[in-house]
């Protein structure tokens, strides 16, 4: 099985990259192309050609910059699990990392690929979007930068516009210790049925913030806006996790297929939203709740 | 005659270094097998999940059905063939003679392949991170329980010599 033919044209820099982007009608961005190449395969993507941006290296990487933490579009996901700073302060994308694909994907794969692909049931985007991540797009002679919440519409649906590729991910510098992703996984993918990430700041036992975040159950990755009112402000303590997590998935529209019912998978997310919440709130605390 | 959609690919393999002009559309594993004559890296599901097709770029296991020949441009390829020398089998291999980790062998070059990742990123593994990371290799004969075992073992012989 292999691709439809295709033109293969290897970006040298960001730059040469928007102009063979720019030049052709239908061309596709290859990154790591762990989601492309599969698509091309099943000639689900038919690209008339292909901007190769896998060796422009300045795309790589993690770095502090501030108040954000800037990863860089061609960070694979291996790169992301190895990196310091992730491990330090991300715990939630540890947790991600650990469970994403398999790990010769997690080689090739890369963050920004994950993003632009838009598929509702990757992992990452219910972290990135916990960490209030937001997603910096290049085009020739501009750059834009837009929230991750707004840049993903829908079923592999983004806001990444014709001519444009995305160059960074960023997140705050200091996001909250507790913070934790689980995930329920369709077993031949690996991709999530339902994917929950908390981020809570609690003080003196009482959460002062939360954002949770949901995928692979609708058909975009969304924040369970019930749940993180009803956590603001709760006693740091099991019965307001169990009664928030009840709410993970209302107002939801799920997403039914073979693998799973709509019903199902937001079952799922209330018990992985449970389950998320009592391991950050063990993070942000150091002690393990009473049962 | 070169095509539009034709490119030229120059890569190290096991190696040595080596150039063919192929259509653009032409995946790593089918470059190896094909224009190399490198049949020890096998095709298995084509889509990305049984790892039957796991070799390492630079050093790192990746799956050659999901990489273009013309992305591994400029960059050095290990294959089974790759890893062992005649008549003295590599740990791994050798392993997975002495565990009986495999049966009919078709999934086996893959599974070598990411067993060497599995013991270069960790050498002391669990028999959960052995699980665990095979995550991206089927096997539909053994059940895996000897294939762990060979993982177990090549990393305990590996960790002494």
């Amino acid at each position: 099985m292999f691709p439809a033919d295709f033109r293969y044209l290897r970006a040298e820099s960001l730059p040469h990259a928007l102009d063979l982007l720019a030049d052709g009608e239908d061309v596709k961005v290859l990154a790591g192309g762990q989601s492309l190449l599969p698509m091309m395969k099943l000639r689900l993507a038919v690209p008339e050609a292909v901007v190769d941006i896998g060796g422009i290296t300045e795309l790589a990487g993690v770095s502090p910059d501030g108040d954000r933490v800037r990863i860089g579009a061609l960070t694979t996901y291996r790169a992301l699990q190895r990196d310091e700073l992730i491990a330090a302060r991300f715990p939630a994308m540890t947790d991600a990392l650990a469970v994403l694909a398999d790990q010769q994907v997690r080689a090739r794969g890369t963050v920004g690929g994950c993003v632009a692909h838009g598929d509702p049931a990757a992992d990452l985007p219910a972290v990135l979007l916990a960490l209030d991540a937001s997603v910096t797009v290049a085009a020739r002679g501009a750059t834009r930068t837009v929230a991750l919440g707004d840049f993903l519409r829908g079923i592999y649906a983004t806001d990444l516009a014709t001519g444009e590729i995305v160059t960074e991910i960023s997140v705050g510098a200091a996001p909250p210790p507790g913070q934790a992703y689980e995930k329920f996984e369709q077993s031949a993918s690996h991709l999530p049925l339902a994917g929950v990430c908390a981020a809570l700041s609690v003080s003196d036992g009482v959460i002062t913030s939360a954002r949770v975040a949901v995928t692979g159950v609708a058909g975009r990755v969304f924040r369970s806006f019930d749940t993180e009112r009803a956590l603001a402000g709760a006693p740091a303590e099991p019965a307001s996790l169990e009664a928030s997590a009840a709410l993970a998935a209302d107002g939801a529209e799920p997403l039914s297929d073979q693998h799973a019912t709509g019903p199902f998978r937001q079952h799922l997310a209330r018990v992985l939203a449970r389950r998320a919440l009592a391991r950050a709130l063990t993070r942000a605390t150091g002690e393990v709740p009473p049962r | 005659m070169p095509s539009a959609t034709d490119v030229s690919v120059e890569l190290t393999v096991n190696g040595r270094s080596c150039r063919r002009e192929v259509p653009a559309r032409t995946l790593l594993v089918h470059f190896l097998r094909e224009q190399l004559g490198l049949t020890g890296t096998h095709v298995g599901c084509d889509t990305t999940q049984c790892g039957a097709c796991t070799v390492a770029m630079d050093g790192v296991a990746v799956k050659s059905c999901t990489v273009l020949a013309a992305q591994a441009g400029g960059h050095e390829i290990t294959t089974i063939e790759g890893i062992g020398d005649e008549g003295k089998l590599h740990p791994v291999q050798h392993a997975f003679w002495a565990e009986h980790g495999l049966q009919c062998g078709y999934c086996t070059p893959g599974m070598v392949m990411a067993v060497r990742q599995i013991i270069a990123d960790n050498p002391d593994p669990t028999d959960a991170d052995v699980r665990r990371g095979l995550a991206g290799n089927i096997c539909r004969c053994t059940g895996y329980q000897n294939i762990v075992a060979a993982a177990l073992a090549a990393a305990a012989a590996m960790r002494e010599s």
